[in-house]
């Protein structure tokens, strides 16, 4: 490499990490969002607040509830004798309401009929869908234990989570948001240095310097690459530290996996910048791709869940593939298949976002 | 101290100049959320659905395939049948999501009217299936009851059954893979079964959505995302900008006094994010059939007061950083995750442990998510609402008190 290069990248480097606050934002910021991430996320819905409506004197109904609150999912919503459970939903006092049948429960049992009423608040319908199964096998549990089985097979499922065992959800999210982050880093930092330079008029030192194109482009270029692996480096040893979240594959495939994907963004980042004019266009730009990237990369929902049409964008979401290759390598210890295609596509779309950076680049230095 | 309305419309006519000169930033900050919204109010879904099965059927006996029968019929499973490589190596290389293990004699044991145990396997890599898998299974299994009940029940008394529960596990001939990774983590099967008759049986009625339609509540917390996170970012940016080129000392050499140059300069952002959110409101209306139980003005109400409280944050982080760029990195940082994440959009915040449930009082979305989901699905008033209009209010207050005081002491 040629020292004018290595003296460029050094300078880019130093004024960025100058900034106290640019380095709390670089290496403090990821650190603590995703403990506060894997300690607070959850994948099961818990402290659902039911509460009970019972005739007096109903202590089957009793035994039930009790069952409800037993098994940790739900917690008592206290309310005024004779309120209307409707009134206690709607604000939201109560996130569902168990109603006893109106002669009771164990007289309607008795006739073969033992229906209670459970009111849920849909208004979170992926909530509502988790009340509804829990409360379904609760009761059916009860119904066990007070009338004995009935002469059902005995059919039961093993369970076995395979990757996770323990179902924790740091071990889950870990990956996701180690993607996210890395992502959001990296394309701010880029599609805003490059454009600051243009508006605050540097930019003319820079290129009025003894240094082809080429040269300027990786010297703007190669020190975001460094932080963005040196966030990646980061992220990944703090979920080990902190949550115990395993790297069962090897550390190259990472490594391979963390560089095609952060020349992705930084080529992305560049690419923005040189299509807007002042700070505030770069900014809604990288807000452009930001939001979608994220929403696509399959860690808030499933992407093969979406429309056909909808599919297509989210293969153009370089997140995607790189959440699917932080998964099967930190969790699946690296299936080779996997790693290859998603790499291979990863690659692909490095060669085209950076050719596509460097010719808008050019255009914009003459 | 004075007050003058119209130097505070002197410096938002200035302001105004400035984002009409730019018509690219103008088109997205009004363009952006509306197609953010119907974009994604489209694609998003959190119920999951086609998720691949492989199943290894060692029994191929009628029970088998009823229950193979039940998994396809419940609409969320597509049955596809190992290859030459078996269940788990699938898992392994993301072609299934879940394998089913089906022993040799499980049809027997069902006809038996014994206790017969299939083995459920699911791929715990991916956050977004896992749960929603799990939570399928009890319904599955009840449905798989009580379609096998049929054919066991006529035959169970010729048949010596046996009343002892006999574990089904893979045939020797695997390698067993499953059982070596998984031996430590022995889930609560209680939780999971449930035989019991219907003697006792409950009735859910879902309030508010009754067909649980995800859009009606996706919609309007994407909504919110968005519009907060505009918010945040145009100022953050307009006021570091001024800082960045030295034009703030300008500003304040003149006679208009720090509190109307805020007040001017938050002006025109706030209404242009009012403009986005009624187009986000008739997209969410007219293109998704999203309901409104609620007060419309009660409604706007909240929208103002959510805007305040992006506006100051926006307002707060640009006047601490006074540089473009650190501004947008901190208002990424601390608008896109955490409202995306920690809001109650998608993971409820009653299910986080007690102290995050405390942190996420600080976000101003997380109140404006149930105000939002409040008045649009439950049609609240603003006595059941009072918390999240208090909050929203107090939050906007203290930032606003913070980003002011803190633009006061540089003038010294």
């Amino acid at each position: 490499m040629n020292p004018t290069l290595k003296a460029f990248i050094r300078k880019e480097l130093t004024q960025t990490l100058r900034d106290v606050r640019m380095r709390a934002l670089l290496f403090g910021a990821p650190v603590i969002q995703m403990t506060v991430f894997g300690l607070a996320l959850s994948t099961e819905i818990k402290n659902i607040k039911l509460a009970v409506f019972s005739r007096p004197g109903d202590a089957m109904f009793g035994r039930v509830t009790e069952g409800f609150y037993a098994s940790g999912w739900f917690t008592r919503a206290a309310h005024a004798p004779g309120e209307d459970p409707f009134e206690l939903i709607a604000s939201g006092r109560a996130d569902a309401a168990l109603i006893s049948p109106a002669e009771g429960l164990v007289r309607s049992a008795e006739r073969g009929n033992g229906k209670m009423q459970l009111l849920v608040d849909a208004s979170n319908a992926t909530k509502a869908r988790a009340v509804e199964a829990y409360a379904k096998s609760i009761v059916a549990d009860a119904s066990e234990r007070e009338y004995g089985a009935r002469v059902l097979p005995a059919l039961k499922f093993d369970v076995r989570v395979l990757y996770n065992p323990a179902m924790e959800s740091s071990v889950f999210l870990v990956p996701g948001v180690m993607g996210m982050l890395v992502c959001l880093i990296t394309i701010i930092l880029t599609a805003m240095s490059l454009t600051r330079e243009r508006e605050m008029g540097t930019f003319e030192t820079i290129v009025s310097a003894p240094l082809s194109n080429t040269e300027v482009l990786l010297g703007k270029t190669i020190p975001y690459l460094i932080l963005g692996l040196a966030d990646a480096a980061l992220v990944v040893l703090a979920g080990y530290l902190i949550f115990g979240v395993p790297v069962r594959g090897p550390l190259w495939q990472l490594a391979l996996a963390s560089l095609a994907f952060v020349v992705n963004t930084v080529s992305i980042g560049t690419f923005i910048s040189t299509v807007s004019k002042n700070q505030q266009q770069a900014m809604l730009g990288g807000f452009m791709f930001l939001f979608p990237a994220i929403l696509m990369s399959g860690v808030m929902y499933p992407v093969e869940n979406m429309p056909k049409a909808v599919i297509a964008a989210a293969y153009m979401d370089p997140l995607m593939y790189f959440v699917r290759l932080l998964r099967n390598i930190m969790l699946k210890g690296g299936d080779v298949h996997v790693f290859w295609t998603n790499l291979g596509a990863l690659v692909l779309m490095a060669f085209f976002a950076a050719g596509l950076a460097y010719n808008r680049f050019r255009q914009t230095l003459n | 101290m004075n007050f003058d309305l119209h130097r505070v419309y002197a410096v938002a006519r200035k302001e105004v100049m400035h984002i009409l000169r730019d018509p690219f930033t103008l088109a997205l900050a009004l363009g952006l959320p509306v197609m953010l919204v119907a974009f994604f109010g489209y694609a998003m879904d959190f119920e999951v659905r086609d998720i691949k099965l492989a199943v290894s059927d060692r029994d191929n006996g009628p029970a088998a395939r009823r229950l193979k029968e039940i998994f396809t019929a419940s609409g969320y499973f597509r049955l596809v049948e190992p290859g030459p490589v078996g269940p788990v190596e699938m898992l392994d290389s993301n072609r299934v999501s879940a394998a089913l293990f089906i022993a040799p004699d499980f049809s027997k044991k069902i006809k038996g009217g014994g206790f017969a145990e299939a083995q459920f396997v699911l791929d715990g890599s991916d956050n977004s299936k896992a749960a929603a898998i799990i939570g399928y299974l009890p319904g599955i299994q009840r449905a798989a009851q009580l379609r096998l009940a049929g054919r066991a029940h006529g035959n169970q008394s010729s048949s010596g059954a046996d009343p002892e529960p006999s574990k089904l596990s893979l045939s020797a001939a695997d390698p067993d893979p499953v059982e070596l990774l998984l031996s430590e983590a022995d889930r609560d099967p209680a939780k999971l079964l449930s035989s019991g008759a219907d003697r006792v049986s409950v009735e859910t009625r879902l309030l508010y959505n009754p067909e649980l339609n995800s859009r009606w509540f996706i919609v309007p917390g994407l909504a919110a995302i968005i519009i907060g996170l505009l918010a945040i970012l145009l100022t953050a940016l307009t006021v570091a900008r001024e800082w960045e080129n030295g034009s703030m000392e300008l500003l304040l050499s003149t006679p208009v006094r720090p509190l109307e140059i805020i007040a001017g300069k938050l002006a025109p952002y706030g209404a242009l994010v009012l403009a986005g959110v009624c187009f986000v409101y008739l997209v969410s209306r007219l293109v998704f059939g999203v309901p409104f139980a609620g007060s419309h003005l009660l409604y706007l109400a909240a929208c103002l007061l959510f805007v305040t409280a992006a506006l100051s944050q926006g307002l707060l982080i640009s006047v601490l950083t006074r540089q473009q760029q650190v501004a947008m990195q901190f208002s990424m940082i601390s608008g896109l995750l955490p409202s995306m994440l920690l809001s109650g959009f998608i993971f409820p915040v009653e299910s986080m442990p007690g102290f995050f449930q405390y942190l996420t009082m600080l976000l101003p979305p997380r109140w404006f998510m149930a105000a939002a989901r409040g008045i649009t699905l439950k049609g609240a008033d603003l006595g059941e609402l009072a918390v999240p209009f208090l909050a929203l209010g107090f939050l906007s207050a203290v930032m606003l008190a913070l980003a002011i005081k803190n633009f006061k002491t540089d003038l010294e």
